[in-house]
């Protein structure tokens, strides 16, 4: 199959923009780089296509060739693909550079070791110096924005690899002089100086270069490639923070330059900042940045070098110019601006945060810059958020303050400025008072959000402002009472504003909370019980109650619960009694209430909720109580605060699974007694309370195993052991499984599946009655014989320890010996419930072991009681 | 459209540093200011606008290459792709991607809208703006013609203030740059000649911005309304300034009536031009005309009938509650600025070959021009508030 034609291509394109990931997990995602890289270098495809399928590779060159190898490979097709070219001009050279760039940067193969790398650096050189790579490297015409583009890529490529061309700082400078392409070179040859200020030895080969290279010397590329130790901490690719003017210098201090290096430092410097009104604005504000790091940590040129630009800068509205004066503001702050300038600064930010002519969303970022002006602070805590820049005087903010008829996000960022404005007023400037204005202000959106049928943003809009308000007048009494009344008129005005006010109330710190839940509360208490608004009063008290409002607040419930006729409203009303519950506050009105509330709510779910409350409220002590109708922990997501309500009464009604509070072992076996048993051993974990133990064997092996019960388990404090009867229904091994139910210290009800319990043969072993004395032997005997014809016989050897015959049968088979001549012989028989025996003959014992003699009427015991034998320790 | 950018952050996010102190914060609002311009200016309809979308991958690794914002005016990228064989020297600027070719012409116009509130109140002032723009197209020949423009302003002129210029002013004399509204107007504030040289690009471009504080507002008004059970009755004065040319383009005044129902009735009496009655949209538009009489002076009185509210149909206003309402003003005056302010044809010089052939326009547009209703509250700024 050949290769895919145009319209192919655009549909692979297509395909594999809408969804990268997707493409490249499918069938043709393996093959497209290759594919790609493949029809680059046929001659089939046209240009343009070509020229589509470069942007693709640098756009998703991360995706197409994720690993070192296969970007090392992908760059040098691409590489072997542009010296192909024919030197005819053609729109590939330039992608063909970029893309090759792009490849070995983000499949990271960036590193001496790479071939693909060494041949392009050389390359990008000789193309950026303005200097043909030979082989008739494109035709004249396009010499210069190849230019252009390999600056470009030697900018990427010493963003990734800072200092790389630190050594070429001079070459490049003499291309500058030369004519070369301004923009790219300058921005080149300041992210090199802005990398060389991170680091001495970074720093003296600038210096270095900049007095002898000014042409590219022959043999390899004046690049470093590794750096020194001390570097690599130090140097970020790029960082674009803005220095710190109190930081002090970077520390190069130490590297003092010849003055002839000086000179050609500021000399490069100077002929960078001449130059930079040739590039575009973004641009130039990206050389500032880069030159305003790179002159904090180079010895030599002062900052006075930017002096000539600020007015023509200071001059334009151009949101990165400014802002790259603020940031050489920050980096060199009283080196580079007198007062007299950060004032001009100032005037300047604060007029284009108002200019009429400019868009809002540049007015709201000199806002915020006005706001964040780097200066030198004023002392003391806090002082960065809570107070306006120091010269930011009255008077230029004037314009600055927000009026009802901008738009919100204005409104709201201005408010700020009067909110800090009225924070620091001693009401001695001229001019009418913030703080009046503010209240005008804020009464002004309360009527807004008041009027009837106003949209949601309006409302709010206000509640924005008047949280805003409320966190910066912290100290103003006065203020904050006119705002706790006017938001109490709001309420009255328009109560279908109160999930807002529930918002707010959550949401505000301690100066305004308090107040507006108290006049919130007379406004719902004031009301009368019914009308269409007493969903909303419901909502609202909800969140208001408290324990001295408690007896208007029954009242309050009573008159409304008769016009509570929809299970929406009872619910609300419920909710009402949850919080009085929940806080302890009520006592026996509330318990009337609920009564009434339990016979006469219309809906049935509703009066079981009244009853459960009363039921809750009668039995439950205050704590446990509050515990029971808490918010679950569980759900802290939920928004919905119907399902969180449920989510915490259900979590403290319902039974939680919880990992096992104890640790369950079988113990020593006592034979003994009508039906065998075993010894539990119980280790505490976590305190427990009223703990049922529930066990079940599986396969109806055993009948119903009956469940313990323990009062109380705490950690470190010692436990019985427990007893727990086996009812076997055949005589075999098996694993009980256990689960725990037991009560939490908070009142909780959790439930624990613990491990799985092993029940032994000999767990199931029990003595036949003692035979009378001397009788042994013959009643053994009789066992023996009657076991045969239906039983089974086997004979088995074990192995005895230093002790000898008579230690190993006290050890494991005391209990069930019947006769016995000691040390030689015993005989031994056992039952095993429900109803077989188990007979064993040890007669003839030698020093290392004994022969056994099993007989059983039951044929299924037989190997279980060979493993049990031989599975005894030789010695105890 | 939603415009959206992710700036590069590459330092430690905790604690969080301030916007301000992020370069790419700016970056990125120039970058969606550019994309913005691009997809706008300039376009006449939906196709035009995808067939931008579909140029904006290409544009951007034109503008941004490996990701570094390098030129904001995607114009500017898309051209210097299709121009790309222009040969460039050094003194190029970034933001110039060709060169002109043809007759040398350089065409300036000072367009001024003006915005008022209006209360005839005692205790609050109205308040009345300028904003000034001055747009510039030079067809010059050469790499980097140099021009100078100065705008110049009467003996009576009013100062310009607040003066933002584009990024390829070269240089900024230190009055321009400090005269400012933030400082109250005195003799001695800078009256011009207000000098701005520039390397001028190759398309059409804002040259300066101002402001300005006129000492009278072009039209002086007075609205006033009296409820009276179903209707209102309504007064409208309208004053033109003697200083002001009285040679309108067209001049309105919009009366809308918010949050009530349909007009039922009007019975009306304009002492000059027409009024327009739009019931269903409860407006009135009084048409003025081309100009005021003789007097200068209009008037407008009247009582309207409002039928039963219907929200579905009728304006709604979050600021008109009650009687608070207002009229806004919608003039234009061609060949004629507020402030006075003129490019003199002999002052603009040109360092390019050959002789340019300089022509200028001015205008005056209302913009935000309102009265309000003087027997209700209005909404105010700060700086409308007196003492």
């Amino acid at each position: 199959m050949g290769p895919p034609g145009r319209e192919a291509w655009a549909q692979r394109l297509a395909a594999f923009r809408a969804s990268p990931a997707a493409f490249l997990a499918g069938p043709d995602g393996e093959d497209l780089g290759r594919a790609l890289l493949d029809d680059l270098r046929s001659e089939r495809p046209s240009e343009p296509t070509k020229v589509s399928l470069l942007a693709l590779s640098l756009e998703f060159a991360a995706q197409l060739w994720p690993d070192a190898p296969a970007a090392e490979a992908a760059a040098t097709c691409l590489l072997d693909t542009l010296l192909l070219l024919p030197p005819r001009p053609s729109a590939l050279r330039r992608p063909l550079l970029l893309a090759a760039t792009t490849v070995l940067v983000t499949g990271g193969a960036l590193s001496p070791s790479s071939a693909a790398a060494r041949r392009l650096l050389p390359l990008l050189l000789d193309l950026a110096a303005g200097r043909d790579p030979g082989r008739g490297f494109g035709p004249a015409s396009e010499q210069r924005p190849l230019q252009a583009t390999a600056c470009e890529c030697l900018r990427e490529l010493e963003s990734c690899r800072p200092g790389l061309l630190g050594g070429c700082v001079g070459l490049l400078r003499g291309v500058l002089a030369r004519e070369g392409p301004v923009q790219p070179l300058g921005l080149l040859l300041a992210l090199a100086l802005r990398h060389a200020s991170g680091s001495p030895t970074g720093a003296r080969a600038a210096l270095r270069s900049l007095l002898t290279a000014a042409e590219l010397p022959p043999g390899p590329a004046p690049c470093r490639w590794t750096l020194e130790e001390e570097d690599t901490g130090r140097l970020r690719p790029h960082a674009s923070s803005w220095p710190d003017a109190q930081a002090g210098p970077c520390g190069l201090v130490a590297l003092e330059p010849s003055p002839q290096e000086a000179r050609e430092l500021r000399a490069l410097v100077t002929q960078l900042l001449d130059a930079s009104y040739l590039l575009a604005p973004a641009a130039q504000a990206q050389l500032l940045w880069l030159l305003g790091w790179a002159l904090r940590g180079l010895p030599g040129p002062p900052p006075a070098l930017f002096k000539p630009q600020l007015v023509r800068l200071l001059g334009t509205a151009q949101v990165t110019l400014l802002h790259a004066v603020l940031g050489l503001k920050a980096a060199f702050g009283e080196a580079l601006f007198t007062a007299q300038d950060e004032a001009l600064l100032l005037r300047r930010l604060a007029l284009a945060a108002q200019h009429p002519a400019l868009p809002l969303p540049s007015q709201l970022f000199y806002l915020h810059c006005l706001l964040r002006f780097p200066e030198n602070c004023p002392l003391g805590p806090a002082a960065k958020e809570a107070r306006p820049p120091l010269l930011l005087s009255a008077p230029l903010c004037r314009g600055l303050l927000p009026s009802l008829l901008q738009e919100p996000p204005v409104l709201l960022a201005r408010l700020r400025l009067l909110c800090l404005l009225c924070a620091e007023g001693d009401g001695e400037e001229p001019g009418p008072s913030p703080l009046r204005y503010l209240e005008m202000l804020l009464a002004g959106l309360r009527q807004r959000a008041a009027l009837d049928g106003a949209p949601r943003a309006s409302a709010a809009l206000c509640f924005q402002a008047s949280y805003l308000a409320a966190g910066g007048l912290a100290g103003q009494s006065p203020t904050l009472s006119t705002l706790t009344h006017g938001l109490a008129w709001l309420y009255r005005t328009r109560p279908a504003l109160a999930p807002h006010f529930v918002d707010l109330l959550n949401k505000v710190g301690p100066e305004l909370g308090p107040p507006l839940r108290g006049v919130l509360r007379q406004e719902v208490l004031s009301q009368p019980g019914g009308g269409e608004t007493l969903r909303w009063h419901l909502q609202m008290l909800a969140e208001v109650v408290t324990a001295e409002a408690q007896g208007a607040i029954l009242q309050f419930l009573r008159a409304a619960a008769p016009h509570c006729a929809d299970w929406g409203l009872q619910q609300a009303l419920l909710r009402v009694c949850r919080v009085l519950l929940r806080g302890g506050v009520g006592g026996g009105g509330l318990a009337d209430l609920l009564q009434v509330l339990a016979s006469q709510l219309g809906d049935p779910d509703a009066r079981d909720h009244a009853r459960l409350y009363y039921m809750l409220l009668a039995h439950l002590a205050a704590p446990r109580l509050a515990s029971a109708l808490a918010p679950s922990l569980a759900a802290p997501a939920l928004t919905s605060s119907l399902v969180a309500e449920n989510q915490g009464f259900t979590a403290s009604l319902m039974i939680q699974e919880a990992p096992a509070p104890l640790r369950l072992s079988v113990g020593p076996r006592r034979a003994g007694g009508p039906t065998p048993a075993l010894q539990l051993l119980v280790e505490a974990l976590e305190p427990a309370f009223s703990l049922e133990l529930r066990f079940s064997a599986p396969g109806q092996l055993y009948g119903p195993l009956r469940a313990l019960h323990v009062p109380c388990l705490h950690p470190g404090r010692p436990a019985g052991p427990l007893h727990l009867p086996l009812q076997p229904r055949r005589p075999a091994p098996a694993s009980l499984d256990v689960q725990a139910l037991y009560t939490t210290p908070s009142g909780h009800t959790r439930h624990a599946c613990l491990p799985p319990l092993p029940v032994g043969l000999a767990d199931l072993f029990l003595p036949f009655p003692q035979p009378p004395d001397g009788s042994g032997p013959r009643f053994f005997e009789e066992l023996w014989d009657a076991c045969l014809p239906g039983g089974a016989e086997s004979r088995l050897w074990c192995p005895l320890g230093s002790q000898g015959l008579d230690a190993w049968v006290g050890c494991h088979l005391q209990p069930f010996v019947v006769a016995a001549r000691p040390p030689t012989s015993y005989h031994v028989a056992i039952r095993l419930p429900p109803d077989s025996r188990l007979l064993l003959r040890l007669e003839a014992a030698q020093t290392e072991g004994v022969p056994v003699a099993l007989r059983t009427d039951n044929w299924a015991v037989l190997p279980l009681a060979g493993d049990y034998l031989r599975g005894l320790s030789p010695a105890a | 459209m939603v415009y959206a950018c992710v700036p590069l952050v590459e330092q430690t996010l905790c604690p969080r540093p301030p916007l301000v102190s992020i370069s790419g914060i700016s970056q990125g609002f120039e970058l969606l200011f550019g994309i913005q311009d691009f997809l706008y200016s300039r376009q006449k309809n939906d196709i035009e606008l995808n067939t931008k979308l579909n140029q904006l991958p290409d544009l951007l690794l034109q503008a941004c290459p490996f990701g570094t914002l390098l030129d904001a005016n995607l114009q500017n990228s898309l051209d210097s792709i299709n121009f790309a064989s222009v040969t460039q020297s050094q003194k190029q600027p970034a933001w110039k991607t060709g060169a002109y070719k043809g007759k040398p012409q350089v065409s300036i116009s000072i367009t001024e809208k003006v915005k008022s509130m209006q209360y005839d109140k005692q205790d609050i002032a109205d308040t009345w703006q300028v904003v000034g723009a001055v747009t510039c197209k030079c067809d010059l020949e050469g790499i980097t013609p140099n021009v100078t423009i100065s705008l110049s302003l009467p003996t009576n002129g009013s100062p310009l203030q607040d003066i933002l210029v584009h990024p390829c002013v070269t240089s900024l004399d230190s009055a321009i740059l400090t005269s400012s509204s933030i400082d109250a107007i005195d003799d001695s504030a800078f009256s011009g000649p207000y000098k701005f040289p520039f390397t001028p690009p190759l398309e059409s471009f804002n040259l300066c911005y101002y402001t300005s504080q006129v000492p009278v507002p072009p039209i002086l008004g007075f609205y006033q309304i009296k409820e009276e059970e179903v209707q209102l009755k309504i007064t409208v004065n309208l004053k033109l300034h003697e200083s002001v040319r009285n040679n309108f383009e067209f001049c309105e005044a919009h009366i809308p009536f918010y949050n009530r129902g349909p007009i039922t009735h009007v019975e009306y009496k304009v002492s000059f031009g027409q009024l327009e009655v739009f019931r269903e949209k409860s407006l009135l538009i009084w048409i003025i005309g081309q100009k005021f009489p003789k007097s200068m002076e209009i008037s407008l009185s009247g009582t309207v009938t409002f039928g039963a509210k219907n929200h579905d149909k009728q304006p709604f206003d979050q600021i008109c509650i009650g009687s608070t309402a207002y009229l806004k003003l919608h003039f234009r005056i061609l060949d004629y600025t507020l402030t006075g302010c003129y490019a003199d044809q002999h002052s603009v010089q040109v360092f390019a070959s050959g002789k340019p052939k300089i022509s200028t326009h001015r205008k005056l547009i209302s913009s935000d021009y309102y009265i309000w209703n003087s027997k209700a509250p209005a909404p105010i700024t700060y700086g409308s508030l007196l003492l």
